[in-house]
């Protein structure tokens, strides 16, 4: 019963025009994002540019923050990005002064040495004053500065430069061919070469997997009422578990798919690099990659798209999943890079390289993946029951079955 | 047809139609100072603002314009009655962009008066023309697929597109110029946005 149901809801899908729309989108979103996306070989002494990188270093991550604070600090006005739209914050003057004194216990400089640096830049150079690095005061521990910047974070209500999560990226400059080189044996030793393409093609893909999978799900669970097959299906003996997980899983392994078929286009240039640059490849990752990364996400999404459409019949998990991607789009914007996927549904990681980001975000990227799949699970569960709810003449807010109760009673 | 007719065509398009839609709107422009900063802004981080938050109402209000005759009988009810659907649609169409504006000149109003510097009839109109443009292709696209789940999704992957790859294929079309100093765009979406609501109506128009 249940192979029968989950093959005829798979046949259902393919059939259906948002499908292919879906399906369609898939294609054109990985073509113009993914497809000029040439393989790395091995970088040469003497190229004009490496790339940039975040480095690790404590002192260039602590100037460069102190830089951005004394200039934040001195026009009185700072930057946050609660959900990757900039908010100007201005701080009370109590919390001002507290920022001053930090400013003042992490580069060793009075509020008039402070002053007078910043009129001193203000007046020679033109440009971005972020880009201003601050010397620490000598024996400023790392753990300190961080202390520091998180109450700094605070008062400012998160979301600024100095949040933990964030100060990785202020240590952004240009790599030297030791770094890319460096860079390079990690992709080709650690990633296998097809590892770090394939987490680049989850990047992407998981952008727009954070709400077609929505459409989709509303959609047919939409189908029912429109076709008026809702009441003749209620009745049927199949249990409602089975006839709401197999179309749950249809789904699922039809919005997979494109991916799948997708990933062999990118895995066979990563193929022919490494067959003519004698590299051991992954031939695995693009799948280990599209179940462990992007699965969890297009579960949520179809279980929330499922749930409120059979609890309201309704097109409202558009919308609700609509905002949850916006803020969560929006939010990932400042871990683009890698490494700081804390909890977001659509975790980045916008680059090949950034191994050692990725291994050391790995457990936190684990945790997000697992909490959403047990979320999805648990929705699935709900709209069984809903599902089940609603075949016993319950729960019907706009049907047939509670106007025929209504009039009865 | 007396202007009381068309009246009561809106009044009945407020009062059962969209008042969901409506308080969906009023909801995501109200929270928007939780999510981002809406004041002391400069004229970019206004621009960004406007096009890309305040710009997906549009999305929200427009193409629910078919939904009352979403069902083939009453489509083919309305059909059969003297007035010609097609203007049905216009009427509460009209009505609805009018509410757009009325709540983006709010918007507009609350910024100014929270210190954000932008020059305002002109960041008024560009984020209308965006709006107007995002939801005039959710409302093209219902009408040709008989699917508001489908007038929903392709706005929406627009604007993904424009937020992943910029102006590189978009060009004209780019919905976001506004933030580069640029108002070019938004004339030609302007102009998309009136030719998609009509195909739009005149596709639903001819499915009677």
């Amino acid at each position: 019963m249940f192979g029968q149901l989950f093959l005829k809801e798979c046949r259902e899908t393919a059939r259906s025009l948002i499908y292919w729309i879906l399906v369609g989108i898939m294609l054109f979103f990985f073509a113009t994002q993914l497809g000029e996306t040439e393989i790395a070989r091995e970088p040469e002494k003497g190229q004009e540019s490496y790339g940039m990188h975040q480095s690790e270093d404590p002192d260039v991550i602590m100037r460069n923050t102190l830089g951005t604070l004394a200039d934040e600090y001195y026009r009185e006005s700072y930057t946050t990005y609660p959900i990757g739209f900039a908010k100007t914050v201005k701080p009370d003057k109590k919390e001002q002064k507290r920022i001053g004194e930090i400013l003042e216990e992490a580069t060793g400089l009075d509020q008039g040495e402070i002053k007078k640096t910043m009129e001193e830049y203000y007046g020679s150079v033109t440009g971005l004053v972020a880009e201003m690095p601050m010397e620490p005061v000598d024996g400023l521990t790392y753990k300190r500065f961080k202390e520091l910047m998180k109450e700094v974070d605070e008062l400012l209500g998160g979301g600024s430069h100095y949040g933990e999560q964030y100060l990785a990226a202020n240590g952004i400059e240009p790599m030297t061919y030791e770094d890319a080189i460096k860079e390079y044996h990690l992709l080709v030793e650690k990633d296998g070469l097809s590892g770090g393409y394939a987490r680049l093609f989850s990047d992407y893909m998981v952008i727009i997997l954070g709400i077609l999978p929505v459409f989709l799900a509303t959609t047919r669970e939409m189908r029912d009422r429109r076709a008026k097959m809702q009441e003749l299906i209620y009745t049927r003996r199949a249990k409602s578990g089975t006839i709401v997980v197999s179309r749950y899983l249809s789904m699922i392994v039809m919005t997979l798919l494109p991916l799948f078929l997708l990933s062999f286009l990118p895995l066979a240039e990563c193929i022919k690099v490494a067959a003519s640059d004698g590299i051991r490849i992954d031939h695995l990752a693009y799948a280990k990659y599209i179940l462990g990364w992007l699965l969890p996400t297009v579960m949520i999404v179809t279980a929330v798209g499922m749930f409120l459409t059979d609890l309201t019949d309704t097109a409202a998990a558009v919308l609700v999943q609509g905002v949850w991607w916006f803020v969560s789009v929006f939010t990932g914007v400042q871990g683009i890079d890698g490494g700081a996927y804390g909890w977001n549904l659509i975790p980045r990681h916008n680059t090949e390289l950034n191994y050692k980001g990725f291994h050391d975000g790995f457990v936190q990227l684990v945790s997000n993946r697992v909490l959403y799949v047990s979320f999805a699970i648990i929705i699935v569960a709900l709209t069984v029951g809903i599902y089940s709810q609603k075949r016993r003449g319950r729960l019907n807010v706009r049907g047939k079955i509670l106007a025929d109760r209504k009039s009865k009673s | 047809m007396s202007v009381e007719r068309y009246w009561q065509i809106e009044k009945v398009n407020l009062k059962h139609n969209i008042p969901v839609h409506l308080l969906v709107c009023l909801a995501l422009l109200c929270l928007s100072p939780l999510l981002m900063g809406v004041s002391n802004l400069e004229a970019e981080d206004t621009a960004k603002v406007l096009e890309m938050y305040v710009a997906l109402i549009g999305i929200v209000l427009i193409p629910p314009v078919f939904l009352p005759e979403q069902n083939r009988e009453i489509r083919e009810l309305v059909g059969s009655k003297y007035m010609n659907s097609a203007a049905v649609y216009c009427i509460r169409l009209l009505g609805n962009i009018v509410i757009l504006a009325l709540f983006l000149g709010g918007y507009v109003w609350m910024l100014t008066r929270n210190g954000c510097h932008f020059p305002v009839v002109k960041y008024y109109f560009g984020a209308y023309a965006g709006m107007l443009f995002f939801g005039a292709l959710g409302l093209f696209c219902y009408g040709a697929s008989d699917n508001i789940i489908i007038g929903y999704m392709v706005p929406i992957f627009y604007y993904v597109a424009a937020v992943g790859s910029g102006d590189k294929y978009l060009k004209i079309f780019y919905p976001f110029s506004m933030v580069k100093d640029s108002l070019v765009e938004k004339g030609y979406l302007l102009l998309a946005a009136v030719v998609l609501a009509v195909s739009g109506i005149w596709l639903r128009s001819r499915k009677n």
